[in-house]
């Protein structure tokens, strides 16, 4: 019986370790999918390398899109970020464009438009780490783009070098930490003075025992330090008086070594801005979504789409992206394509032509991902139709649907 | 007459009995209940004085870039008061002890460090340069010594509170200092807490969540700073009797009607 019990103990903790490459996750999945797919599409999403040595860059291009889709229940998006999720700094910021624009901070935003960013990263933490670009918009929280593992190989160690406007090279990893450590334990000194004086009585006197004490104290008013019963003395007093001169000392030695060291401060800088637009993309149709089906069982998503070419010249559908997934057109997908759907019929649609399109979407990530669920209170899918004409010339459109789900 | 001369010698009597008691050695507890208390208390009081930091002013006291010179001097003085004013009115009133502020501070310390450098630089692997944490040693020190001159909680709540804000700017302005520096970054004029804060990521902290100084046109005569430490101090007065507070009925109180029913 024992060894049974404790074979089924072995075989659960192995279980829950099976759990862990779940753990590896950034918490994307536990975002509601009806939320992921109308507030912020990601695509074009490329990592430069997937190694890197400590030091060495890597460069993270992509485009956030706020669609028009954006749920009112979130508030009205004004503020977003740019930026990575990974385990800890692992990797360290070196420059982030939006739109061209260098962006240090966070950047003023606008629901409808789209977001060019490249994020160049140099490897700091040897290991194997996920990595994802993320778009956060204050009040709504953090949407996640597409990962990517990336290694980072030890190079015998880092240094995270920055010229100052004086001229001094410093580096960030150990900055200021020594003269930080001087301070602060010096203070932990005269702290530890005063708390040995006042709680040793073999330092500070008979009358520093506590366990003899409350009995006086609670027959004395408060106000009074009971110096004729000798709870506190003289020397009591006196000592204090050092201890705080001490502290004094200290306060101006610092106050003087830091103007002299330092002499040129400002105050913390904040840098937000509104980045430019982008070019206005041709739009070469107008989407009219009729009806939207999800399959639980099989993981397949069906849209029935109405597509009107608005453009002078035949245009060919060429993928679905939505959230941090972008499907492409499987006749015309190559063999590293990620995720692709059925488009019927197939074909280009002429200029001026309105066709019907069925959208068959059958793909594990729909369920692994959380992305659809029957369980919500708004069962829905949201998305950027892509379409694209013979020159090459590239159309988003934004659809929206709610699902029938099959339930029996 | 008599009856003075009776009141002077009844005094007396008290005092010597007093006295007496005050020097009175005891058998098994004595000394080494002051070792066992001291000890085993400062886990307790480290930790609730780290918590109670980080639940108000949390993200001020990690990352230098939030180490500003308008929210830092309000929020965190304020934040750091709580806990040593309770332990402030807990030993002068069991023992006469000018001590719960500075004994508060310095287990908040070691408790800090433990954190910062374990956690936060050993395990997540953020330099100590970035999220090195205040002190309030001097700060307690003051705020004790103010206790054991005025011997007054009303008036080290007024003048111990200002001098503690003051005091918590002073000894932690030092340490700042070189991460106040301007460089050119991403094409910007920026600190170098600003690169610490924009290079080291905080992936669930977007920037804009930082909250300090951004430009207003109320700055008061454009001296955001000492704005700051005056309305700071205003605020820690309030701190302090929060702290009060907490040790007068949720400490003392229950004691004192634990002891009465039984």
């Amino acid at each position: 019986m024992t060894h049974r019990l404790l074979i089924s103990l072995l075989l659960g903790a192995v279980a829950l370790l099976g759990t862990a490459v779940v753990a590896s996750a950034h918490g994307e999945n536990a975002q509601e999918g009806f939320l992921r797919m109308e507030t912020v599409t990601f695509s074009n999403v490329n990592f430069s390398k997937d190694t890197i040595k400590q030091g060495e860059d890597l460069t993270i291009t992509g485009k956030a899109t706020l669609l028009d889709t954006w749920p009112k229940t979130l508030g009205e998006p004004s503020t977003g970020f740019v930026n990575i999720t990974a385990p800890g700094p692992v990797m360290l910021m070196k420059d982030r464009l939006v739109n061209g624009m260098s962006a240090p901070d966070a950047i003023f935003v606008k629901k409808g438009n789209s977001y060019d960013f490249k994020l160049t990263l140099t490897g700091r933490e040897p290991g194997r780490w996920h990595v994802h670009p993320t778009f956060a918009v204050e009040g709504a929280g953090t949407l996640i783009g597409p990962g990517q593992w990336i290694t980072v190989l030890d190079a015998g160690g880092f240094t995270n070098n920055l010229t100052l406007l004086n001229g001094q090279s410093v580096n960030l990893e150990t900055y200021g930490v020594g003269q930080m450590s001087i301070f602060q334990w010096l203070g932990f000194g005269l702290g530890m003075a005063w708390m040995l004086y006042w709680t040793v009585p073999a330092i500070g006197g008979a009358n520093h025992r506590t366990v003899s004490k409350l009995p006086v104290t609670l027959r004395i008013p408060l106000n009074t330090d009971g110096q004729d019963i000798g709870l506190i003395t003289k020397r009591d007093h006196r000592v204090s008086n050092l201890l705080l001169l001490g502290t004094v000392a200290l306060l101006v030695v610092g106050w003087v070594y830091q103007s002299v060291s330092f002499p040129i401060k400002i105050p913390q800088q904040v840098f937000r801005f509104t980045p430019p637009d982008l070019p206005a993309a041709p739009q070469l149709a107008q989407v009219i979504t009729r009806d939207a089906s999800f399959d639980p069982q099989t993981s397949t998503l069906v849209m029935n789409v109405d597509v009107t070419n608005t453009s002078k010249a035949p245009i060919t559908l060429k993928g679905f992206t939505t959230s941090s997934l972008t499907f492409v057109d499987q006749a015309a997908a190559g063999t590293g394509a990620e995720h692709v759907m059925v488009i019927s019929p197939q074909g280009t649609i002429a200029a001026g032509e309105t066709k019907t399109l069925n959208l068959t979407l059958r793909d594990p990530v729909w369920r692994d991902t959380r992305m659809i669920e029957v369980n919500r209170p708004r069962i829905e899918v949201a998305g950027q139709l892509l379409f694209q004409d013979a020159s090459g010339t590239e159309s988003q459109t934004t659809v929206a649907s709610s699902v029938n789900p099959k339930l029996i | 007459m008599a009856a003075t001369a009776q009141a002077i010698s009844a005094a007396e009597a008290e005092r010597q009995e007093l006295r007496g008691l005050l020097h009175k050695q005891y058998r098994w507890l004595d000394y080494k209940f002051d070792i066992v208390f001291w000890i085993t208390a400062a886990f307790v009081v480290g930790a609730a004085a780290d918590i109670t930091k980080l639940l108000f002013a949390g993200d001020w006291d990690f990352w230098t870039d939030w180490k500003d010179r308008q929210w830092w001097p309000i929020i965190s003085p304020f934040a750091f008061i709580i806990i040593p004013s309770a332990l402030q009115y807990i030993q002068w009133l069991a023992w006469r002890f000018p001590t719960g502020a500075t004994y508060t501070a310095v287990c908040m310390f070691l408790c800090s460090w433990v954190g910062r450098v374990f956690q936060w630089q050993g395990f997540v692997s953020y330099p100590l340069a970035f999220v090195w944490p205040a002190t309030i040693i001097p700060a307690g020190i003051f705020l004790d010594w103010m206790l054991l001159k005025t011997k007054s909680f009303v008036l080290t709540s007024i003048l111990g509170s200002m001098v503690w804000t003051l005091v918590f700017w002073t000894s932690n302005y030092m340490t700042l200092a070189p991460y106040l520096q301007p460089t050119q970054f991403m094409g910007h004029i920026l600190t170098v807490a600003d690169v610490q804060g924009i290079q080291y990521l905080r992936s669930q902290t977007p920037e804009y969540l930082r909250l300090v100084e951004n430009g207003t046109l109320r700055s008061f005569l454009e001296e955001t700073q000492y704005v700051s430490l005056v309305f700071g101090a205003t605020l820690t007065v309030a701190g302090y009797w929060i702290g009060q507070a907490i040790a007068r009925w949720l400490a003392i109180w229950p004691i004192g009607r634990f002891m009465k029913q039984f």
